[in-house]
């Protein structure tokens, strides 16, 4: 067990509350000069504004769309993402697995909760709890099936435990009525959870054909 | 003893799956302690390995008990205190007593750099030696505590695969060591690899041959098989 009664465990001495314990800490940092806070108004708005899931789905819809492009993309993901701009913080190192019909990805950290930001955005909740890590790699097919959806025998599970700093995004499958529409079209049925492997892709809400 | 963060394969709750119009952040002091932790970090006084062990080593009680923002907070506290920028009294007050010698200050992350540091994030491939186990080799996973670089350290080797053979699918190039990097040991850059094992060996009366789990494994993490 690390370090249980280490005196480096100096956390406690703040505020148990979280709200006014992340307070007092910005409170020391700027009064000693350490922390700018527009600096930490403007990542916030990076995550909270910018980056999402839209970025993974449209590179994935365009993995659908051009065959050219997804060979690349699966064959040296990290190249193409830098290319396209979106190799920044904690997605630095990027595989594409692709569902097919004989093998369903999905992906987890079981130690921490590493995730692709730059592609997705900040983790939902799920993702990071503890059920999720401890559950993702001894029953994926029960976790599945608590997120909707069934995996037939036929087909295998690989589950990606991301210990190291390679981020995983799942290619899922093209669903066969959305084949021909137009990239940015394509990339509204690319949910979130299909690019981890706990959903698929889903025709859009606002979709009137 | 497996450490608390090592949670792979224990016996857990259901899922609870978010909706789609979900916050972002639950609440407000969330996305605040993302920004210190980033806005932090950038100034350069320690990696993520790091990072990553300050919030693993956090008391087993409030590892169970912290939610994940409580964890980043909770390991940030401790490695400001530790690399000696803040201190005791001024955590147990809640005010700065002096300010920073002038070398932290001017590693401060300033807003118009937000966007480069964001967007450059923190490589971790290295130039090095060529791989030793090939495409296809079977490898066996050692003890986590055989390759942690100091008692106790931090290794990103689960218990869930130790002992157990795999093979290997992909190899990853060479990376950082987070075994040394961790302890600012140095960053001692290794193979890394993605070594596959079957769930069926893995786990007890687990209800497909098929299926597979991938972990991502430096080369001193493994043996041949």
């Amino acid at each position: 067990m690390p370090h249980d009664h280490d005196e480096n465990h100096v956390h406690n001495l703040l505020p148990a509350e979280p709200a006014l314990r992340v307070k007092a800490l910005e409170t020391i940092l700027v009064e000693k000069g350490l922390l700018d806070q527009q600096a930490v108004d403007a990542i916030i708005d990076e995550y909270e504004q910018r980056i999402g899931p839209h970025i993974g789905a449209k590179i994935v819809a365009r993995a659908w769309n051009d065959p050219a492009f997804k060979s690349m993309l699966l064959a040296d993901s990290e190249a193409v993402l830098r290319e396209e701009g979106h190799a920044g913080r904690q997605g630095e190192h990027v595989v594409v697995v692709e569902n097919t019909n004989t093998v369903h990805n999905l992906v987890v950290c079981t130690l921490c909760s590493c995730y692709p930001w730059p592609l997705l955005g900040v983790p939902p909740a799920w993702y990071k709890s503890d059920a999720y890590r401890s559950r993702a790699v001894s029953e994926p097919r029960r976790v599945l099936s608590e997120f909707g959806i069934d995996i037939p025998k036929s087909q295998s599970v690989r589950v990606w435990d991301s210990t190291a700093e390679i981020r995983y995004l799942v290619l899922p499958m093209q669903p066969r009525e959305s084949v021909g529409l137009p990239t940015p079209e394509l990339a509204k049925w690319v949910t979130r959870n299909s690019m981890i492997g706990t959903g698929l892709p889903q025709r859009p809400k606002d979709d009137q054909r | 003893m497996k450490p608390p963060h090592d949670m792979g394969g224990d016996p857990s709750e259901p899922i609870i799956p978010d909706k789609p119009d979900d916050p972002k952040f639950e609440s407000g002091w969330h996305r605040r302690v993302l920004g210190i932790t980033i806005a932090v970090g950038a100034m350069g006084a320690w990696s993520i390995d790091a990072s990553r062990y300050a919030r693993e080593s956090l008391p087993r009680s409030d590892y169970n008990k912290f939610t994940y923002y409580e964890k980043w907070l909770g390991g940030l506290i401790n490695l400001l205190f530790q690399k000696g920028l803040i201190n005791k009294n001024e955590i147990k007050f809640g005010r700065g007593d002096s300010k920073a010698p002038r070398e932290w200050r001017q590693k401060v992350l300033s807003v118009k750099n937000v966007g480069a540091v964001l967007a450059a994030g923190a490589p971790t491939r290295r130039d090095g030696p060529e791989p030793i186990f090939s495409l296809g080799q079977r490898v066996c996973a050692k003890l986590p505590s055989d390759t942690q670089s100091i008692a106790s350290g931090h290794t990103r080797l689960p218990h869930y695969i130790s002992g157990q053979a795999g093979t290997i699918i992909k190899c990853h190039g060479v990376h950082v060591l987070p075994n040394t990097n961790a302890h600012f040991l140095g960053e001692h850059p290794e193979n890394l690899y993605a070594v596959e094992f079957k769930a069926s060996v893995l786990w007890e009366q687990y209800p497909s041959s098929l299926d597979t789990v991938v972990v991502d494994c430096w080369e001193s993490y493994l043996d041949r098989a």
